[in-house]
């Protein structure tokens, strides 16, 4: 019985063994791309992952996430080919080469009836802490302040909170919405509402006749433009860095990533392509 | 509830009703409140899940982040790290069980010393396990982002509670049948596979299950080893998705996910009230199936 139990235990482990065996080799015959990082720009790139896939048959492209600094770290030690960051780097982290795919913006957003035309980074902060209740006191009608915010876990909740210097729990909403687009039909259906919304979505559904206006922000205006040209205030890089300069399939794909071959994944997640 | 006797009846009269049926009323509203709040998560996910819930849902890759197709590699994925996990923790799991209840007496101090520090792995936040997982099996054993290495991470992390449960399976066994096994002269190995471990079976399958519900559920412990690649599996060593990080990405990550987060998650419940149910099933048929032949 007992030998018994020790020989098929034992033959257990060396088929396993064996298999694992036989299975890293038939995978070493796909060539693997690591990327690991942000997980803002995660989703985005296991959608250019699949396309490339798709063009390079054999090719592996696996997405992993944990963070920018993750990205970052991951980069530098070489345990990814490349890292993604959904900001700028620090100085310490110079050494990296950086690769910019995407941009990520946000602006206020009105009914397109609000005869505000533009509010400054104070005010903004004091409608949104309840120091400013009603349009009249920022040069608009005597209405009281409709303010959407964004639920938590929201990349462009992140992007507003930071640049205005905010904390959630200060902020006085009156209503949370979870998506671009139920922020959008709620501020289209009420004119003393303001919200914030990704620049991508906001400028798609102005286009197409949904009366909301984009506020400026330091005086510039907010679209899609300024945006990829990075001199619209409100906004963050979607970047991959590399350990030195890039070669081989890691080339390739950061290369098929600037292309305009997937101007409309990144679109479609709500970013806009970089221009370079 | 069965009626109480007419003594215990005075000697609540006598008590005060009123704090009586307070107390009692306490009790079961307690108690309701539990099954409120399960009924209210089922009844949700239902509701939130089910539009979106088809079978092609469950043969179909997901597409543009998830948002729209299905999820048939997630699916295959998480059971895989879960037969890992399983297949790992059972031989490990029995083996310490036995020798804990069997061999190791209560004095025994290395017994005391696995016992103690059993407990404590159980009360490690499963990030802990996470991080572990990622240094120990995806960095340093080599085997990166993969199915292999999240498998043996939850595996890590279920072994605590399957070993304290079988332990108690093997202790519940009447010392009885120990001794009538030993005096017929019955080896101790015969003792333990014809005698303790049938014996013990409903217990093993209650840690089991336990366990594959744990495994099933985790997230924080696979994002960082078997990893966030949504592509079907092509062997152990692939990265693959489980399902609790895609529902996780899905709802608080990608812009318009939580339709299919809902959907996920009720896929998720269901699994693991499927699983539940067989066992429950298997142990009860086993039990019966022993009796009759006995």
């Amino acid at each position: 019985m007992k030998r018994f139990l020790v020989l098929t235990v034992g033959l257990l482990l060396l088929s396993l063994g064996s298999w694992i065996g036989w299975k890293t080799i038939s995978r070493a015959q796909n060539r693997r791309l690591v990327l690991t990082g942000s997980s803002t720009i995660a989703p985005l790139a296991v959608e250019i992952g699949r396309r490339f896939e798709a063009l390079h048959p054999g090719l592996r492209v696996d997405v992993q996430t944990g963070g920018s600094s993750r990205g970052i770290a991951d980069a530098r030690r070489g345990i990814a080919d490349i890292g993604m960051a959904s900001r700028r780097l620090k100085t310490s982290e110079k050494e990296l080469l950086v690769h910019t795919i995407a941009r990520d913006g946000i602006c206020m957003v009105l009914h397109a009836g609000n005869p505000v035309s533009s509010l400054s980074d104070s005010q903004i902060v004091g409608i949104y802490t309840g120091k400013i209740q009603n349009w009249k006191e920022v040069g608009g009608k005597d209405a009281a302040i409709f303010v959407l915010n964004k639920a938590e876990g929201r990349g462009t909740l992140e992007v507003f909170l930071k640049f205005f210097g905010l904390e959630n729990p200060s902020i006085h909403a009156d209503a949370i919405v979870g998506d671009n687009e139920q922020g959008i039909k709620t501020i289209a259906g009420n004119p003393n509402a303001i919200g914030y919304l990704s620049i991508g979505t906001a400028e798609y559904d102005q286009k197409h006749g949904v009366p909301i206006k984009l506020l400026p922000s330091h005086a510039v205006q907010a679209s899609t433009e300024t945006l990829a040209a990075g001199t619209f205030p409100i906004s963050r890089p979607l970047n991959l860095v590399t350990k030195g300069v890039p070669s081989g399939i890691a080339k390739t794909f950061i290369e098929f990533c600037q292309a305009k071959d997937v101007h409309d994944l990144i679109k479609a997640h709500y970013f806009v392509p970089a221009t370079r | 509830m069965p009626e109480p006797s007419s003594i215990q009846k005075s000697a609540i009269r006598k008590r005060g009703q009123v704090g009586e049926r307070l107390a009692t009323l306490c009790v079961w509203a307690v108690a309701l409140l539990v099954s409120l709040v399960f009924f209210w998560i089922l009844i949700d996910l239902f509701l939130g899940g089910v539009r979106h819930l088809s079978l092609s849902f469950l043969f179909e890759a997901p597409r543009d982040a998830g948002r729209a197709g299905g999820i048939a590699p997630i699916l295959v994925a998480s059971l895989e790290i879960v037969a890992v996990c399983m297949l790992v923790a059972l031989p490990i799991g029995i083996g310490t069980a036995v020798w804990l209840a069997e061999y190791a007496g209560d004095r025994n101090r290395l017994g005391r010393l696995v016992r103690r520090s059993l407990d404590v792995l159980a009360s490690v936040p499963s990030i802990v396990f996470g991080l572990f997982g990622s240094a120990f099996f995806c960095l340093q054993l080599g085997l990166g982002f993969s199915i292999l290495a999240g498998g043996l991470t939850l595996a890590c992390m279920v072994l605590p509670i399957f070993i304290r449960t079988a332990e108690e399976g093997f202790r519940a066994v009447p010392q009885a049948y120990r001794l009538g096994a030993a005096s017929l002269g019955i080896s101790r190995t015969s003792t333990l596979f014809r005698i303790l471990i049938p014996s013990a079976l409903p217990a093993l399958s209650a840690g089991f299950v336990l366990g594959v519900g744990r495994a099933l559920a985790e997230t924080a412990a696979l994002i960082f080893t078997s990893g966030y690649v949504s592509r079907m599996p092509e062997s152990l060593l692939d990265s693959g998705r489980a399902m609790s990080v895609h529902i996780y990405d899905l709802a608080m990550n990608v812009p318009g996910g939580n339709d299919n987060a809902f959907a996920t998650a009720l896929v998720l419940l269901l699994l693991l009230l499927l699983i539940n149910a067989s066992f429950a099933w298997i142990s009860q048929h086993h039990l019966s199936h022993g009796a009759s032949q006995s």
